[in-house]
């Protein structure tokens, strides 16, 4: 017996896929980011050409013995900023050390490693995961600045949001050398290609230039570390009263290749 | 309609459409480029019957959100625009390569609206489209359509497709 071929009508066929649309819709976020990571992990390697040929194309012009490469000279300025912040720490680390007796620095802070399989917008894809201890909140370290935190964690595929993105919201200081002391705050992605600084009272005297650090957290980041700089400091149009911060990252994030992820561990229970 | 043809096409263009080769083509700090699945449920849904077209419409959705970070959306919105436009070509042949470029941009901007909303139903920090964005992805992939018709035809050649637009074939359906 011939058996029959079925074969919905177009209509059932129509709101049946509709309906399939609206379950995947519904189901939550962290299961259904399992297929879009397995998607990247099955394709990782496709997903990478090309970024070498953007990055030399855009360096090609710029070799000479007697200059470095814009990239180069931030790297450069990072390291001294952080070393900057490091400093400012340790002078306070050895006034309290006057006073108590401190323990040793806690040695359980580490970094991983990672290469970035895929760019988006305001977005990076690494190749580790929550099998490398890999958290949501973690922080993100490229060439030594904090470049954003991580998102959401499979096991071995992460998604970064970069501080330019809105949905990354941190805590800064703000450096100011000629007071000598920090401002704190908290920064948000303009979704372009800069952050900003929400809610600074124009009491406090911010200027163009001052340098942007996250701000140490328990259990993520135990040192201030470099985001970047501030590019416009204005009075707020819609709000008088406070500054309108835009903070520009230390780098281009095109000429990133590698980051590494601020792991804290913590003792097993 | 071969059909393991066609799966291959969408994952092949998934993957080029997600791929870091694609930042060559984007334009200005916001990294405006083609949206080439989108390009393709347009020229599969003018030139394939309207049952193929529902099945590719959701097919091209899914590879769309595939792509993304977020299953759902793309899925939903390509399905529901990818019907419509089979009914659209009903009294609009879309014959012409500037109705079709034109048809490129509507659907795009639709999709891409509806897709948007649909993301309302997702975390609020996962990444969102804005507005402009919208129109200047929608208007770079109709501008492409004028160069890459004639590569997607062919391609569709392969897949089966576009061979019997006007004439029906009797043992299609």
């Amino acid at each position: 017996m011939a058996r029959a071929k079925f074969k919905p009508s177009k209509l059932t066929l129509f709101a049946g896929l509709l309906l399939t649309g609206f379950i995947l819709l519904l189901i939550p976020q962290n299961v259904t980011a399992r297929l879009n990571f397995a998607f990247i992990d099955i394709f990782r390697f496709f997903l990478n050409i090309g970024s070498s040929t953007t990055i030399s194309h855009r360096n090609s012009q710029k070799d000479s013995a007697d200059f470095v490469t814009r990239h180069e000279y931030n790297k450069l300025q990072v390291a001294y900023e952080n070393l900057q912040a490091e400093l400012g720490e340790q002078k306070k680390q050895i006034d309290q050390l006057g006073r108590v007796r401190m323990t040793e620095l806690d040695p359980a802070a580490g970094l991983v490693l990672a290469n970035i399989v895929n760019r988006r917008k305001n977005e990076f894809i690494i190749n580790r995961g929550s099998a490398d201890n890999l958290k949501k909140g973690q922080y993100i370290l490229g060439d030594n600045a904090i470049i954003g935190c991580i998102e959401q964690v499979s096991t071995d595929v992460s998604s970064v949001k970069l501080i330019t993105s809105s949905a990354c919201k941190l805590h800064i200081r703000i450096s100011a050398p000629d007071v000598n002391s920090y401002f704190n705050g908290t920064m948000q992605g303009d979704d372009k290609n800069a952050a900003k600084i929400l809610n600074v009272p124009k009491k406090y005297k911010i200027k163009e230039g001052y340098y942007v650090y996250a701000a140490p957290k328990a259990g993520i980041l135990q040192s201030p570390r470099i985001i970047g700089r501030i590019s416009r400091c204005a009075a707020d149009e819609t709000n008088p009263v406070l500054w309108d911060i835009t903070v520009k990252p230390a780098y281009e994030f095109d000429d990133i290749t590698d980051v590494a992820v601020i792991v804290i561990k913590t003792e097993p229970d | 309609m071969k059909w393991w043809r066609f799966t291959f096409l969408i994952i092949f263009v998934a993957v080029l459409q997600t791929s870091a080769a694609m930042n060559l083509f984007s334009l200005t700090n916001l990294r405006i480029k083609p949206d080439i699945l989108l390009i393709l449920l347009v020229y599969f849904t003018v030139y394939c019957d309207s049952y193929d077209a529902v099945i590719i419409s959701f097919a091209i959705g899914f590879a769309a959100d595939l792509a993304g970070m977020v299953l759902g959306p793309h899925f939903i919105s390509y399905g529901i625009i990818g019907a419509a436009v089979t009914h659209v070509k009903k009294i609009i042949l879309l014959k012409n390569t500037r109705q079709q470029a034109m048809a490129v941009f509507i659907t795009a901007v639709l999709t891409e609206t509806v897709a948007l909303m649909l993301t309302q139903f997702k975390p609020p920090e996962l990444t969102k489209t804005g507005a402009f964005e919208i129109f200047a992805i929608a208007a770079y992939s109709a501008i492409l359509w004028f160069l890459i018709k004639w590569p997607v035809t062919k391609v569709g050649k392969w897949l089966g497709v576009g061979v019997h637009r006007f004439t029906a074939k009797i043992n299609e359906r």
